[in-house]
């Protein structure tokens, strides 16, 4: 069956190219939608999954890390007095505005956390160095890709945060953000940028001495009624499923992937279609001859199932080449992890198959008899 | 043994009726026609176009429902028969060669026999390939074998229809036109090919054709015009025949 399906494909392959293309254009579409998506996740929950912290405490209901709101410092206590917890700190962060020194403003995402060796709301990519730097009193680091975004010259820059100023003291490399840049400072600096008081924070961040034991802690807190509780993978996702659903960022994603998927699957089935239609007369043949339709059909889903391989394998590199220049020219985050590819390859094989079911409508039109006339 | 077959027949239509179209459009093609046909004997069925020669060989062939009358091949009511058992009935005993040759393009010459054997008969790669080999090897195309219809003279291409036809050893084998597209040189060794497949392995040849060359190389000549067989080439009754045979 194969040699029939692979010979065919392969002396007709001007015929079966559409075909070809349109599966490896949906696998690429669904498997770079996908990528972004996950990327773009990956973004928004940095300041949980890049610390140490167990345990979040922010303010009632909050839906993301970046929507926090100030809750009082003394909640401190109610977190530290769990027995589960080995020690807890503050937190502050939230959007502010960035002003330039020549004009203009951005949004920005400023996180002010502990900064010795041991903080638990310190992002890990900063070194002691760094850390060292934002001792001092307005001091602040970005991404090294925000620089030109923020309108600085780089470090040693002065610039505002909601009218208080700042200077650049270093730059990360790597911080990639999503709704506006990540300024990394001291709780200190934050506070002040904020105006807020030494009685404020925006999370109290908790470390077990037994990471397990963080659900419990969780629970206990959550018998609090002005304070949310997460542990640090509930937060995490929280406020990836939050980007998710409420700004239609991944409906819009999975729209996109959706339609290439359509695409490929319309443009695969009627060039599936046409060229059993384009053979009829020597289908017939075979029907005439007593061969059973089911072997006909077989073999034009086993064409379906080669143009779904073919097309895939077109579009891996194509995938690849994309996430590199996506990484190294635009510092978009693509993440592809195994199974992604190996979920994009199954989805985008199903859809050249269903596409191949469809065709087989073309075989109703065989009619032996039509020879003789 | 040969009387046998020669007084009983292994294809007989018996009062066949066919008309096409409904209403004021409604032809008839076919009019009460009668015909047997022996093993071993190769017939040819001749008459103008529109005389209904197709029809009636769609029709003795299990491709084609009459409106009326019966088809007996092998003893057996091949229109009684579901689709699935005539479907069967075919892939047993029939072969088929249409006017063109209707190969499959990106497929070479073995693999157009093998593809009968393989997809018919569920038999195995090997013997699918010994198969098409000694086919084409009898058809004269060993040297062929490889190659794909573009790279086929039209008498070649046709040996090839031929050999799918005849792959499966069928007891009956239907051709229509199968010599309107060759040269007389060509069209010749493909009647001489029906006609051994007829004397040398017992089958049950029809061939409708225009070309008049062909009667010397046939055993019987049937003639139709206008939905009917002419008187002479009506069927004796068996009775009849019987004593004649003695």
């Amino acid at each position: 069956m194969e040699s029939y399906s692979l010979a065919t494909l392969w002396y007709e392959r001007q015929r079966y190219l559409p075909g070809v293309l349109a599966v490896a254009f949906s696998a690429l579409l669904i498997a770079l939608q996908c990528g972004l998506l996950l990327g773009l996740f990956s973004i928004t929950s940095i300041p949980i999954d890049h610390t140490s912290a167990d345990v979040w405490m922010g303010a009632p209901r909050v839906l993301s890390v970046d929507l926090g709101e100030p809750i009082s410092e003394g909640d401190l206590c109610r977190m530290g007095v769990q027995p589960e917890i080995e020690r807890c700190e503050v937190y502050v962060q939230g959007f502010a505005y960035w002003s330039k020194p020549g004009g203009g403003r951005e949004l920005c995402m400023v996180i002010g956390s502990r900064l010795s060796p041991d903080s638990l709301g310190k992002i890990d990519i900063l070194t002691p160095a760094q850390c060292g730097l934002l001792g001092e009193e307005g001091a602040v680091l970005i991404d090294e890709s925000d620089v030109g975004r923020m309108g600085i010259g780089g470090v040693g820059s002065v610039a505002e945060i909601s009218g208080r100023q700042i200077r650049v003291v270093g730059l990360t490399k790597g911080l990639k953000s999503l709704a506006g840049p990540y300024v990394l400072c001291s709780v200190t600096t934050a506070r002040k940028l904020f105006r807020q008081s030494e009685m404020q924070t925006t999370y109290v961040l908790g470390r077990c001495r037994h990471k397990e034991d963080a659900a419990k802690v969780v629970s206990h807190l959550r018998e609090y009624k002005n304070v949310s509780a997460f542990t640090k993978s509930e937060f995490s996702r929280r406020t990836q499923m939050h980007w998710l659903t409420k700004t239609k960022a991944g409906a819009a994603l999975g729209y996109a992937a959706a339609l290439g998927l359509l695409v490929g699957a319309v443009v695969t089935s009627q060039t599936l279609y046409a060229a059993t239609v384009a053979s009829l007369r020597e289908f017939a043949v075979l029907r005439a001859l007593g061969i059973p339709r089911w072997r006909m059909a077989l073999m034009v889903v086993s064409q379906s199932f080669w143009i779904g391989i073919i097309g895939i394998v077109l579009a891996l590199p194509a995938v690849y080449t994309l996430k590199w220049a996506a990484d190294h020219l635009m510092s978009v985050e693509i993440n592809l992890p195994w199974w992604l590819q190996v979920g994009a390859a199954a989805v985008t094989l199903i859809m050249a198959l269903a596409s191949g079911l469809f065709a087989l409508r073309s075989l109703r039109l065989i009619e032996p008899a039509t020879l003789l006339r | 043994m040969i009387d046998d077959a020669l007084s009983t027949p292994a294809l007989e239509g018996v009062h066949l009726a066919r008309s096409f179209g409904v209403g004021e459009t409604k032809t008839t093609v076919l009019h009460d026609v009668s015909l047997e046909l022996f093993s071993g004997q190769i017939t040819l069925l001749m008459g103008p176009s529109g005389s209904g020669k197709s029809t009636l060989l769609a029709i003795l062939s299990g491709l084609l429902r009459p409106e009326s009358g019966r088809v007996l091949a092998l003893g057996q009511d091949m229109w009684a028969l579901s689709d699935q058992d005539r479907e069967r009935f075919r892939l047993r005993h029939c072969g088929f060669i249409f006017q063109g040759y209707n190969l499959f393009n990106a497929l070479t010459a073995r693999q157009q026999l093998e593809m009968v054997v393989r997809w018919g008969e569920g038999g195995s790669r090997s013997e699918a390939r010994r198969r098409a080999d000694d086919m084409l090897d009898l058809l004269g195309l060993s040297k062929k074998a490889h190659l794909r219809p573009t790279e086929l003279s039209g008498g070649e291409k046709q040996r090839v229809a031929i050999g799918r036809a005849l792959i499966k050893d069928p007891n009956f084998c239907f051709a229509d036109e199968p010599t309107s597209a060759l040269d007389w040189a060509h069209g010749e060794q493909v009647i001489e090919l029906l006609r051994s497949a007829a004397h040398d392995r017992g089958a049950t040849v029809l061939v409708v054709a225009h070309d008049s060359r062909i009667i010397e190389h046939v055993d019987r000549v049937v003639h139709m015009e206008d939905g009917r067989l002419r008187p002479q080439d009506e069927p004796e009754p068996l009775l009849h025949r019987m004593k004649e045979q003695g």
